[in-house]
């Protein structure tokens, strides 16, 4: 071994013994744990093959998981770059109190993820909550929706939740996009008299369209995996309305004690995971190799 | 474009702005406002958005014994993991950037690929590596835990970071013939320590709202962190939601003032990683 490669092993094995027992062990315990059944009465583990996968599969619940992770994920997604890209395009302007907005933007990102829950569960309260108390002022509702507690409001309503406690990740992120758009192509399509909503399609969201990419789907990554906005609103009810897959694994393993049926809800995620890991390093290559073209 | 058309913009812009502000900022002034509500004063239908006598009453009411247990015990977690994963990330990082051959290259893809791991999918067989070390409900697996979760993005901010220094100043103290820990302590770590904050403000930031693995791992009321303490006053008896926010008001304060104060170094730190990768 070459001299002071002793000390680079010695600086980087606590993180990679960590990292690898923590995170990649457990990322093939689940694999593993999938194939095993257990229940609350008898808590030793089986090995079942994939009759828990044959089982889920058909079941109702599964179905219910897909479609609100589905729901969720594309929601919160979507509304929380779009906000995100518009507060970032707020923030760029010279507007007066700007240094003080982009401190105060960020707080819902710092608020503790279950203090934002609680304060978005009393927001959504019924007769006490801010929201249906101007609905009630403005005659909009006689008195109050139980948003949370119905199931035609309650994924939408944890959606909104969402997005308020997201949102600042993308502005920070396409806030710095925006200082390395080229100064000279936005002066050239002034010149040619092209208006703000022509230069923000023709010149900046072309120039930041990978940046986009990969906090889209980072975004989505860490929103298919967020597990305590919903589970402090409703912990996935009313009936199964707001159940994804998160908090369908939780409920499974500490709450009925079957560890199989909750790895197997697990191996799906990581399936989703591992195809979205694929699509940002493939963007990630196509941009490196774009640059050092260019 | 016509000056009608041009100011009619800029009015839809004030207004986009004002409801992206009011989106932001409203339901933070509403927790303050109802943590100053005193009790006696009820709840209006319609809702008022400021209480007619302020009144710091459940403030008082929310430093209740239990609140101060969970409290002592987010602040050990949150210090005890802060601590160890920026000083092994920085260990880490150092070594990533300034050394260079395949099985560390290896390695270090493979550290900061975890930064995109699921816990909520992996929680499993996290929970029981945890049961068979004997250390559910204990501080120890809480830190374990968030040392490991927050190492990758950690090490990721400090390499950022430490790729941005020169390293003529470290080539000079070699030839001086200081030995390679020696230079690691007497010029490198004096010149991170504005990555060293951040990425100490962002570990605190995760690690003090952490909810999932302290929700699996503690089930004794008195090792519990103030996240699930908090979710665990909802619906209490005798809780009055005054006394929720004002416990939300005091959960947040800590990490809201660090980060107030701070944010100008994290900030830097998260968008060098973000943007350059």
């Amino acid at each position: 071994m070459k001299r002071g490669r002793w000390l680079v092993f010695l600086f980087v094995s606590p993180a990679v013994i960590l990292v690898g027992v923590l995170m990649y062990y457990p990322m093939i315990g689940t694999v593993i744990d999938s194939l095993y059944a257990t229940s609350f009465i008898d808590p030793t583990p089986k090995f079942v093959g994939l009759s828990i996968y044959r089982e889920i599969l058909t079941s109702i619940d599964f179905a219910e998981v897909v479609r609100n992770s589905c729901i969720w994920t594309a929601g919160v997604v979507l509304l929380q770059n779009v906000v995100g890209f518009a507060f970032a395009l707020l923030l760029d302007q010279r507007l007066p109190g700007r240094a003080l907005m982009r401190s105060l933007v960020l707080l819902p990102w710092v608020l503790p993820g279950v203090v934002a829950a609680i304060l978005w569960r009393f927001m959504f309260d019924p007769q006490l909550g801010l929201i249906n108390s101007f609905l009630i002022r403005l005659h909009l509702s006689g008195q109050g929706i139980p948003w949370l507690a119905q199931t035609s409001t309650a994924l939408p309503a944890a959606i909104v939740a969402a997005v308020w406690k997201g949102f600042p990740f993308s502005t920070v992120v396409y806030l710095a996009g925006l200082q390395h758009v080229d100064a000279e192509q936005i002066e050239a399509a002034i010149i040619d008299g092209a208006g703000q909503l022509r230069r923000l399609f023709d010149v900046v969201l072309p120039a930041m369209r990978e940046l986009i990419a990969l906090n889209v789907i980072l975004t989505t990554i860490l929103t298919f995996n967020y597990f305590d906005m919903i589970w402090v609103l409703t912990r996935g009810g009313p009936e199964n309305a707001t159940n994804i897959f998160p908090t369908r694994i939780f409920e499974l393993a500490f709450g009925e004690f079957r560890f199989g049926e909750g790895a197997t809800y697990g191996v799906f995620s990581i399936l989703v995971l591992t195809l979205l890991l694929a699509l940002y390093a493939a963007i990630r290559r196509g941009a490196e190799r774009k640059s050092a073209g260019a | 474009m016509t000056r009608g058309s041009r100011a009619a913009g800029r009015a839809g812009l004030a207004s986009l702005q004002f409801g992206l502000v009011l989106f932001v900022l409203l339901p933070v002034f509403w927790m303050v406002s109802v943590s100053l509500k005193p009790a006696t004063e009820p709840f209006a239908i319609p809702a008022r958005l400021w209480p007619d006598h302020p009144t710091l009453a459940n403030f008082l009411h929310a430093f209740r014994p239990e609140f101060r247990t969970y409290f002592i015990n987010s602040v050990v977690v949150s210090l005890a993991t802060v601590a160890i994963s920026v000083s092994l990330g920085l260990l880490a990082a150092y070594s990533f950037t300034r050394t260079q051959f395949r099985l560390l290259s290896v390695l270090m893809a493979l550290v900061l690929a975890a930064q995109m791991f699921p816990e909520s999918a992996i929680i499993i067989p996290i929970y029981r590596i945890m049961r068979s070390a004997d250390l559910l409900n204990t501080y120890a697996s809480l830190i374990i835990a968030y040392v490991a979760v927050t190492l990758p993005v950690a090490i990721w901010m400090l390499r950022a970071f430490l790729m941005r220094l020169p390293p003529t100043l470290e080539e000079a103290a070699e030839i001086d013939g200081a030995g390679p820990l020696r230079t690691f302590l007497d010029i490198v770590l004096p010149l991170s320590r504005p990555g060293v904050v951040a990425t100490a403000v962002f570990v605190l930031v995760v690690t003090w709202q952490e909810f999932l693995f302290a929700l699996s791992f503690i089930s004794s009321k008195s090792m519990r962190t103030l996240p699930v303490g908090i979710n665990d006053f909802i619906g209490q008896y005798g809780i009055s939601y005054g006394e929720l926010m004002a416990t939300s008001v005091l959960i947040s304060l800590p990490v809201v003032a660090i980060f107030m104060v701070l944010q100008r170094y994290f900030v830097a730190g998260l968008t060098v990683g973000a943007v350059k990768g």
